[in-house]
């Protein structure tokens, strides 16, 4: 197979070989349902791998490893904490519908999670992001009400990378005696995430954007009695979330955070230098070129770009042509020839969001990854360009 | 899935007739900002109604850029009339089949056709 220079991490990354040799025995030969462990010496292993797990990502975002709750991933953590705050302030203190604060450039599992509550009834506020892509906590302020149960702002956005004053959002939420929580799928292990620096009480994490399998997360939970359970079922994790423990799954994550502890100030350093590279060597190469978002609150691995006259769509596919991936919208908006709306609440135009891509970074990304990008992309700008 | 054929690639990839035609016998043109599409096609047509040449510039999505090369390709030597037959699902066909989601798109093609033949229609007495 031809050799492939894949830079879309911010989809997804490749799970390192280190964590899926930690995942393997649990497939087969240490296969038992953790929650047997009181009778059964394979209910034991399979016990403590899960908790060593939850230590490790304890350790990462520095909480207590009890407020670490594993869910399918960042998806059911965002509608978890979304739903279950809301649901409960409204039944037990207010009486009335809640109100939620986010903002206009979340992911799509916030979004679509806070238009579900919006259909039932919930008042959501939809805060206004900035051109530089950054949420002003001020804004936020302005948003809140004595009804305002949970604010939800996301660290670092998934298209464009910025990083969003969480601290000061936090507070401005605590002033107002509302729940904090921000969405850290981009930002875990590529910066440092820390509960208590953040103040936040609810933070979600995916593992397959750090080198972990897919379909694994957690929602940190500072207080377990502020949220209703999402999924119900057997009692595990302290009855706030049913369901058999996904032990490979949770092994691999547990590693992945190991991983990306042990990696983050040199690669936060190697990114940023390998980023900021291909960014001088487009721009040099390439006329009519503008960074999507500001680059200095930005996460390492992101880098966000718009070209005049050139529709993504085209550029993309000559790219994957070319062994190069990359993305255009956010990987769940792919099929969707609609243009990202995180681009457009940054207040591009239609025609400039179309313009735009992404290129994303990780742990496997190398120099010549980058000179290769940096050798091909104006070529096939030239390319399109000259059909116009 | 709804995805590109092999076909449709390698059209886009090396696409025919880009280019324009000084004083065509008609011109359809096409902007739309929604779509971030910008299309011009140039017809030559000769005094017993056969086009002779067709050339395009365009800036827009893979799909439309693939159904232009093989509009350009089909249009040399065929009547008006016959030109005007040509639609979405036979160009779709001579690119082993177009996602549908793309067939909007791609149908500035067939529009940027008409206009131009419209165009020489209202020149020609
Ligand atoms: C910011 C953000 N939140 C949530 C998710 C969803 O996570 P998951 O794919 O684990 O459901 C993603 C990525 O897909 C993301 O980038």
């Amino acid at each position: 197979m031809e050799r492939i220079v894949y830079m879309d991490n911010a989809a997804t990354t490749p799970v390192d070989p280190l964590v899926v040799e930690e995942m393997k025995p649990f497939f087969t030969e240490q296969f038992a349902n953790p929650m047997t462990y009181m009778h059964s010496s394979m209910g034991d292993v399979a016990y403590t791998a899960v908790e060593n797990a939850r230590q490790r990502v304890a350790a990462l975002i520095g909480s207590h490893p009890e407020q670490v709750i594993f869910t399918s991933g960042g998806t059911e953590a965002d509608n978890w904490v979304l739903k279950g705050t809301l649901e409960r302030a409204t039944r037990e203190r207010l009486h009335k519908p809640g109100h939620l604060v986010t903002t206009e450039f979340e992911h799509h599992a916030i979004l679509h999670s806070a238009l579900a509550l919006q259909r039932q009834g919930y008042d959501v506020t939809f805060v206004k992001v900035g051109h530089e892509g950054i949420v002003d906590p001020d804004d936020v302020r302005r948003a809140m009400r004595p009804t305002t149960v949970l604010v939800s702002v996301m660290h670092a956005n998934n298209e464009i990378g910025t990083i969003q004053p969480i601290a000061e959002i936090a507070r401005v939420a605590h002033e107002h005696g509302a729940l904090m929580h921000t969405d850290a799928v981009q930002t875990t292990a590529h910066i440092p995430v820390d509960v208590d620096a953040l103040g936040v009480d609810f933070l979600s994490i995916s593992a397959h954007k750090f080198n972990g399998p897919k379909g694994v997360g957690i929602l940190f939970v500072r207080d377990h009695g502020a949220l209703y359970p999402f999924i119900d079922g057997g009692g595990q994790e302290w009855g706030l979330r049913g369901s058999t423990h996904n032990v490979p799954g949770i092994v691999g994550l547990g590693k992945a955070a190991q991983l990306g502890r042990e990696r983050l100030p040199g690669e936060l350093k190697r990114l940023t230098g390998l980023r900021d590279m291909l960014l001088d060597k487009l721009s040099s190469r390439i006329d009519g070129i503008a960074v999507n978002g500001d680059m200095k609150q930005r996460v390492p691995q992101n880098l966000n770009i718009r070209i005049d006259g050139i529709d993504n769509e085209p550029l993309l596919l000559a790219m994957n042509e070319a062994a190069l991936i990359a993305a255009g919208g956010s990987a769940c908006t792919a099929l969707e020839t609609v243009p990202s709306h995180v681009l457009t609440s940054i207040g591009c135009s239609l025609t400039e969001a179309k313009a735009s891509i992404r290129l994303s970074f990780g742990y496997f990304t190398t120099e010549q990854d980058i000179e290769y990008a940096a050798d091909v992309i104006p070529g096939l700008v030239r390319f399109l360009r000259a059909m116009a | 899935m709804d995805k590109y054929s092999r076909a449709t690639i390698r059209e886009f990839m090396s696409p025919s007739n880009i280019g324009s035609i000084d004083d065509p016998s008609g011109t359809g043109h096409i902007t739309d900002n929604a779509d971030s599409v910008e299309l011009t096609l140039f017809i030559n047509v000769d005094a017993a109604g056969h086009i002779t040449d067709a050339k395009y510039r365009v800036s827009g999505c893979t799909a439309l850029i693939a159904t232009l090369s093989v509009l350009s390709k089909e249009l040399p030597g065929k009547a008006i009339e016959e030109a005007l037959t040509i639609d979405m699902p036979y160009l779709s066909s001579l690119l082993e089949g177009l996602p549908e989601s793309k067939w909007r798109c791609a149908g500035y093609a067939v529009e940027a056709l008409h206009l131009a033949i419209e165009d020489y229609r209202s020149k020609t007495p």
